[in-house]
């Protein structure tokens, strides 16, 4: 019982007894926004809302919220490219927070302290699905599928599950242990992993769809796209790919001493690498794209990774940004050289652009051996009849294929990005289409998210300047063979960007309102509200000033009309 | 934007986890800078305090017969004899042996031109009372007349703007220090903008045996013409601009200042109030009285030393830093 004490009350007759609610027109209401760092991410994170489990005190709780969305954090926050970072409020006001940084820690320490996957057991009962292709969409797939309470079964042509991110990652960007250890933790959910078993050969479309309820495609591209220098190739072509994997899979790959590497991908830019570890004198690498850089178009710049190209020219690598092939300089078959041209893309009017190659500026080259890692194909081997002869998938946002049950993501699908992270959220949003397609249901158009918070909507007096924690990277000179070359950040740090986070359109429970309302009608709850804030509005007297929007750092709070 | 329909809002209000002597209900104006430093200095005192009210705004919104805001003793006195009312109360409890606190309340007319008389007395005679000045710079009740405290070059219906004048000719009477020149125990302004610096003071003061003084900058929406949502945005300008210093004065010494982090230009201030918007015309006079502004700020930022180190964590930029859990607002 609620005991009144002296002072509490007003009686007989307090103004609690005239309603000024009755004076508003407009309303305070809280209004959750999407955070631009869940808005930008690819595999659909939302890291505000894992910023403030750990700004809580609470890991594990901030692990659980993020592999909600993907369960292979250890790995991404290794190798994406974090558009959440380039999106982050935090980078227009001081330094964005390190929220990849933030990301591989809690994968890490789930993996350190074995934290259970929030993941309920497997029904007796639970409808089966299959799943081909146990790259990082196939995995997320299927996981996905796992969650949502079905029985998964995982095929690949390998003996071992990872796909590209086993096959073709440098281990110096992410260590197998790692990988190893967040596959074998999902796998061991209650997902079935077919080994060696390749569709069109082992297994055939036909069969998963008639003993699964809905069959998921994942093969990536694995062919190297046909490439010559006007019709020329040299004797002993080796596509970029195939050298990446060879490195990875023996530890070693036979190299001359100077190398051209053509393409501006990641390919490109981790073969150049690891040909430097290999022993080379000379890698370079050409590219018509430009250096990525604060003043070139991202549309312009090397599709690798920012930081790696960076790390790359440490490592003495050399680029040739804005240059294409015009020959190759062949002594019978063999290389012994390349002359480039300078290049740029040109806008010829009339949305037409066109890459121009300017006549004097050809330069020779002097390499043994000329390497293009210009991207893949998909093998379209056993998927004829949803890809007939398209070369890719092409699929809507929830991945379907056209065919029914059929659904497919990843690098495999058309407009891919290439990325680990936009693989997983394709395999994400495929296993809810499938698990919607199952119970009949039909597919909404695309997510629903509440409009990203932007800038403008904070209120930034409430928040002071402080700077995102250096990460420790590994001298150029001590970098060799599989020895990761990036080493992330502390728990310190960890807790100190999220102490940063802004908490963009979500409250945190600054007490803002509640401190500023000048007619007592906000009213803190000591449980959490609906809405997730701690408190609510008293409409009663509520004269609808605003001033608890106004002063809302988050942007959280908006007035809405009231008449 | 849905609110938690299960959460009763009228039981709720009796759990809240912070005291406050004024419900609502009050007929203040949106966004009422008075009616929020109220409500601060009352989480800060606590219920167990007898007010002495000056007539002015807070009377009149706060008692609309026949019911009152109020959750603690009351007592209305004149415009001008606050002072002696709360100095009579104070003399009564001290003959009882009671240590109820006594507060004494007014608005700057009440305090700076009316009631400063019996202020004074009240201070001169050693009252253990708590004088809490709610500044909000003219006569807002009757229809915003220029007051003691109403700042140079600004309009009021009394200090138009016009072929003679640029609003108001006087400068804003210093009462902090007139006070503080009472040799009493603790005098100190205060803004809306600050909460906690603000309660801080409140606690500060009635820990102190003897006349207290707090002088608090409360924007007035009606009378300074902006917006309601502004009035906390408004009371942080004005004390990052320097136009209204932060200060305590012990025994007439000056022993605390809120340093400014960034310090404003006075028209950020300014352009916000339409009280101001005569400074911003094509005139020259305008002109000079804007430099006249900025002059005073400079000099009360050099007299005061509001300079801030830098990374100060109370100071302008520093106090006003929010936390998940609202931990700040101590």
């Amino acid at each position: 019982m609620t005991i009144l004490t002296r002072g509490a009350y007003a009686e007989p007759g307090t103004t609690q007894n005239y309603q000024t609610g009755t004076w508003r027109v407009q309303r305070p209401i809280h209004l959750h926004g999407t955070a631009p760092c869940h808005g930008a991410c690819p595999a659909g994170e939302d890291a505000q809302a894992y910023l403030a489990r750990l700004e809580e005190g609470n890991p594990r709780a901030a692990w659980e919220t993020l592999v909600t969305a993907n369960p292979l954090p250890a790995t991404t926050g290794r190798v994406c490219h974090h558009p959440c970072e380039s999106a982050c409020n935090r980078g227009k006001y001081d330094e964005p927070i390190a929220i990849h940084h933030v990301e591989r820690w809690l994968g890490d320490q789930a993996i350190l302290e074995g934290w259970a996957y929030p993941v309920a057991p497997l029904a007796a009962d639970a409808p089966p699905v299959a799943v081909v292709g146990a790259g990082p969409a196939g995995i997320a797939c299927a996981y996905h599928l796992r969650r949502l309470g079905y029985r998964p079964t995982l095929f690949d042509e390998l003996p071992v599950a990872g796909g590209t991110l086993r096959t073709a990652l440098p281990p110096y960007r992410l260590p197998r242990e790692v990988l190893d250890a967040e596959i074998e933790r999902i796998l061991a959910l209650g997902i079935e992993f077919r080994a060696h078993t390749k569709l069109g050969r082992d297994v055939s479309l036909g069969d998963l769809r008639s003993d699964f309820r809905a069959v998921f495609l994942g093969p990536g591209r694995q062919s190297g796209r046909e490439w010559s220098v006007n019709g020329v190739t040299p004797r002993d072509l080796h596509h970029g790919l195939d050298l990446l994997k060879e490195w990875v899979a023996l530890g070693k790959v036979g190299c001359p001493k100077s190398i051209a590497i053509i393409g501006g991908g990641n390919t490109a830019v981790d073969l150049s690498r690891i040909l430097k570890r290999a022993g080379a004198s000379e890698v370079h690498v050409i590219t018509h794209q430009s250096l990525p850089g604060p003043d070139v178009d991202p549309h312009d710049a090397m599709t690798a990774i920012q930081r790696e190209v960076a790390q790359a020219i440490e490592e003495g690598v050399q680029i040739h940004p804005n240059r294409g092939i015009h020959r190759l300089i062949l002594r019978g078959e063999r290389v012994v050289g390349v002359e480039m041209v300078r290049m740029k893309k040109l806008d010829r009017g009339g949305g037409k652009v066109e890459r121009v190659a300017f006549e004097g500026t050809e330069s020779v080259l002097h390499v043994d051996q000329v390497i293009p890692a210009i991207g893949q194909e998909v093998d379209e081997g056993g998927m004829e009849e949803v890809l007939m002869g398209a070369g890719a998938f092409s699929v809507d946002v929830w991945g379907s294929s056209g065919a029914t049950g059929v659904f497919a993501g990843g690098d495999a699908r058309r407009g891919s990005s290439g990325t680990v992270s936009g693989a997983v959220g394709d395999g994400r949003r495929a296993a809810l289409a499938m698990d919607r397609h199952i119970r009949g249901e039909v597919q909404p158009e695309g997510e629903a998210r509440a409009p990203v918070t932007e800038y403008n909507k904070l209120n930034l007096h409430y928040f002071e300047h402080a700077s995102r924690p250096l990460e420790r990277v590994v001298p150029p000179a001590d970098r060799s063979g599989d020895n990761e070359v990036e080493l992330g950040i502390d728990l310190e740090e960890v807790k100190h960007e999220a102490r940063r986070c802004f908490s963009c359109g979500n409250c945190f429970a600054c007490d803002n309102c509640w401190t500023f309302c000048p007619d007592s009608s906000v009213l803190k709850t000591q449980e959490m509200a609906s809405d997730g804030s701690h408190y609510v509005f008293d409409y009663d007297f509520c004269k609808g000033c605003g001033l608890c929007a106004n002063e809302c750092p988050c942007g959280f709070i908006a007035m809405a009309e009231d008449l | 934007m849905t609110q938690e329909s299960k959460i009763p809002v009228a039981e709720l209000r009796h759990r809240q986890p912070r005291y406050q002597a004024i419900e609502p209900g009050h007929r203040a104006c949106l966004g009422c800078g008075q009616a929020l430093a109220v409500r601060l200095v009352s989480e800060a005192t606590g219920p167990d305090i007898i007010v002495a009210n000056a007539t002015g705004c807070l009377e009149i919104f706060t008692t609309p017969w026949p019911e009152s805001a109020w959750k603690v003793p009351w007592m209305h006195s004149l415009f001008e004899n606050t002072g002696a009312i709360a100095s009579g109360i104070e003399a009564a409890l001290k003959a009882q042996g009671k240590t109820t606190k006594v507060v004494a309340m007014g608005g700057d007319g009440g305090t700076f031109d009316i009631g400063f008389q019996a202020l004074s007395g009240m201070l001169e005679r050693d009252h253990n009372v708590l004088y809490v000045c709610y500044d909000n710079e003219a006569y807002m009740n009757t229809g915003v007349q220029r007051s003691g405290s109403t700042p140079h070059a600004a309009m009021t219906n009394t200090s138009p703007p016009g072929r003679e004048r640029m609003g108001k000719r006087h400068l804003k009477k210093d009462v902090i220090n007139i006070v503080a020149s009472h040799h009493i125990p603790y005098a100190a302004t205060a803004a809306v903008a600050y909460p906690s610096d603000l309660r801080k003071k409140v606690r500060r003061a009635l820990a102190v045996d003897g006349p207290t003084f707090l002088q608090i900058h409360a924007p007035c929406p009606l009378g300074w013409g902006h917006d309601g949502s502004k009035s906390v945005e408004i009371g942080r300008l004005a004390v990052e601009t320097g136009l209204y210093p932060l200060i305590e004065l012990e025994r007439g010494e000056l022993t605390g200042v809120m340093p400014i982090r960034h310090p404003r230009p006075v028209v950020d201030y300014l352009k916000a109030q339409q009280r101001f918007r005569h400074l911003f015309a094509d005139d020259a006079r305008a002109r000079e009285e804007l430099e006249h502004l900025q002059a005073i700020a400079d000099h009360n930022i050099e007299m005061y030393g509001l300079r801030s180190s830098g990374d100060d964590p109370l100071d302008t930029d520093g106090s006003d830093t929010v936390r998940r859990g609202g931990a700040r607002w101590a």
